[in-house]
């Protein structure tokens, strides 16, 4: 079995990955594909949890946040096409209209 | 050999108000495509503004059904569980309190959306349907007492939020607003998530009451967690250092969509964070009052002052907005029962001063383009004087000026935070307060001592949007004058907050 510190440092590890992704990367897409990597690591954090508790309220959570993420994968898309239309860019750089 | 049957009993009272608007959702979106623009073998095509007031109609019947069944289990003062069992929804009085809240400001926010849509020419029935989703989630949000239900709600509020910021998608403002929105949000979601799993991973609880019960405060991972699920709202609720948003989405969002997210969003975030303040963590005040009394003082500081150097006047309210919030986390610094329920008094008397300050805007939009410079507004005594008048009276409420019920709710926090001791924290507050009158009131400024512009504003009013700046004017004067009820009309804001919070113990 493997130990739940093991678990819980991948789960660290890769949220750490994620959030600096979404911090420092200036494409869109890929901003998206870090926040996506943020909860998955949070999912991961959840399921090793439950079993280390033998309780399942984290898996439960595990299924709501996968579902909530694709829908929220799916807005977030919606809203790069919405502005690719209009600017034919995805980089963060562009979506400077709004200031101060 | 079959498992024995489970009997569940399930009280379905405690998720009325949420069940109501999310199906009220679906209907909405079901009765757009009846009421299509084309001829079906039902109805014949009729024009967009008759959609506009059908659809909006619907909404305003559901959110009023939500509303009665919510203020129905504020009277009768008991507590519904939906699954005793498994506690994850509750509607007591401290919900219902939100529930009253949010469902008032999507209410105003239907209002004055049915005029101003097909002024944009945005005019589309999803809108509605979206508005009513979040309403819903928002309510299953403050009845949530397990961090599952918790964060359900917040995603259901949240996401309809970001597609209604970017609803104008062929304006680049509107999709700027609704990009960083999303980004922000789906990020801070991301560190509301991880805290949540690691109070789950030290407790072994996702029910608030359990967490609380294995509550250690020397963990460090137990701390951590808490702080990221405050970080988490903190963004929701625009508290500094996490507010960076709030000017562009407030400024690109269309403006009954500002309108109806700078309310309800905060009343939601802040109602949940207070359940989870009290109700959660009624053991660790020591180093969590120290980060609220920072994050409170910051947010004063920069929301006020950098609302200053504003020309826009949705971006000024949009630092303002960020401006009160700190003055509502005062009421969390002072964590105690009077601060508790001044800070659902605040939430309850922005509702009314700040949706009435974005109606002004929406009634003054005209061919497609918002008046929302302060230029727009020199002069507008002599061309709109009422709608002049009104403006000014929400500005001197936001400012906190006596006889208005910004005044009252200041007082309220102002008065609970010197109680608990925390005099400097007031005096700081005092003197971000005295800023705001500056740039609040430079609008009544332009509006009565300038000159009016070569473009004249546009003449008449809609019904709703009329409708909702009179709920609105009344709010102001009458919470400021009686904010405990009069004889007459027996409604007593004060005291409704004060029976709220007196659960939460």
């Amino acid at each position: 079995m493997i130990p739940i510190e093991h678990v819980i440092g991948l789960s660290a590890i890769l949220f750490t990955v994620g959030t600096l992704g979404a911090l420092t990367r200036r494409n869109l897409i890929v901003i998206l594909m870090s926040i996506e990597l943020m909860l998955n690591a949070v999912n991961l954090a959840f399921v090793g949890f439950a079993r280390a508790w033998g309780d399942l309220g984290g898996q439960i959570m595990v299924l709501m946040v996968i579902t909530v993420a694709a829908a929220e994968v799916a807005v977030g898309l919606g809203i790069v096409i919405a502005m690719f239309r209009n600017r034919d860019s995805v980089n963060i750089e562009d979506v400077s209209l709004l200031k101060w | 050999m079959n498992p024995p049957p489970v009997e569940i009993a399930l009280d379905f009272r405690a998720v009325a108000p949420i069940a109501i608007s999310g199906i009220g959702a679906m209907a909405v979106l079901l009765l757009e495509v009846f009421l299509a623009r084309r001829k079906t073998f039902l109805f014949k095509p009729i024009g967009p503004s008759y959609v506009s007031g059908v659809l909006g109609l619907a909404a305003t019947f559901t959110l009023v059904a939500a509303i009665t069944t919510a203020a129905q289990a504020f009277l009768s003062g008991g507590t519904a569980v939906f699954n005793p069992e498994h506690p994850m929804v509750q509607l007591d009085r401290f919900a219902a309190f939100g529930i009253g809240v949010v469902g008032v400001g999507a209410l105003l926010a239907v209002w004055l959306s049915i005029h101003y849509l097909v002024e944009l020419r945005i005019n589309y029935g999803e809108y509605y349907a979206l508005l009513l989703l979040s309403t819903s989630g928002m309510m299953l949000m403050v009845s949530a007492v397990d961090l599952i239900s918790v964060f359900l709600g917040l995603e259901i509020l949240s996401i309809p939020i970001y597609v209604l910021a970017g609803f104008d998608r062929r304006k680049l403002d509107s999709n700027e607003s609704a990009m960083k929105y999303f980004l922000t949000g789906s990020f801070a979601s991301g560190l509301l998530l991880y805290g949540m799993a690691l109070l789950y991973g030290t407790t072994g609880h996702t029910d608030l009451a359990g967490i609380r019960a294995a509550f250690d405060a020397g963990n460090p991972l137990t701390v951590g967690g808490l702080g990221l699920v405050i970080v988490g709202f903190a963004f929701k609720v625009s508290s500094v250092p996490f507010h960076q948003w709030t000017p562009d989405v407030y400024e690109g969002a269309p403006t009954s969509v500002t309108a109806y997210m700078s309310v309800t969003v905060k009343a939601a975030a802040f109602v949940t964070l207070l359940r989870f303040a009290a109700a959660g963590f009624a053991t660790v005040p020591e180093n969590l009052t120290q980060v609220l009394w920072v994050l409170a003082v910051a947010t004063i500081a920069v929301g006020n002052i950098t609302a200053v150097v504003q020309d826009n006047v949705k971006r000024m309210l949009a630092y303002s907005s960020i401006g009160h919030a700190g003055f509502i986390l005062i009421g969390f610094v002072a964590a105690s029962p009077e601060g508790y329920s001044a800070v659902l008094f605040y939430l309850f008397a922005y509702l009314f001063m700040n949706v009435g300050a974005f109606g002004v805007i929406v009634a003054l939009a005209d061919r497609g383009r918002d008046w929302d410079r302060i230029e727009d507004y020199s002069g507008l005594a002599r061309t709109r004087p009422g709608l002049a008048a009104v403006m000014t009276l929400f500005m001197i409420s936001l400012a906190g000026i006596p006889g208005t019920v910004g005044f009252v709710a200041k007082f309220q926090i102002f008065a609970a935070a010197v109680k608990a001791g925390h005099v400097w924290l007031t005096v700081i507050a005092v003197l971000g307060s005295v800023i705001s009158i500056y740039y609040y009131l430079r609008v009544p400024v332009h509006m009565y001592m300038r000159e009016p512009g070569e473009v004249s504003p546009r003449t008449g009013m809609d019904t709703t949007e009329g409708l909702v700046l009179l709920t609105c004017v009344f709010g102001v004067l009458f919470f400021g004058f009686f904010p405990d009820g009069i004889d007459r009309l027996p409604l007593s804001a004060l005291s409704w907050a004060r029976d709220s919070v007196a659960l939460l113990r």
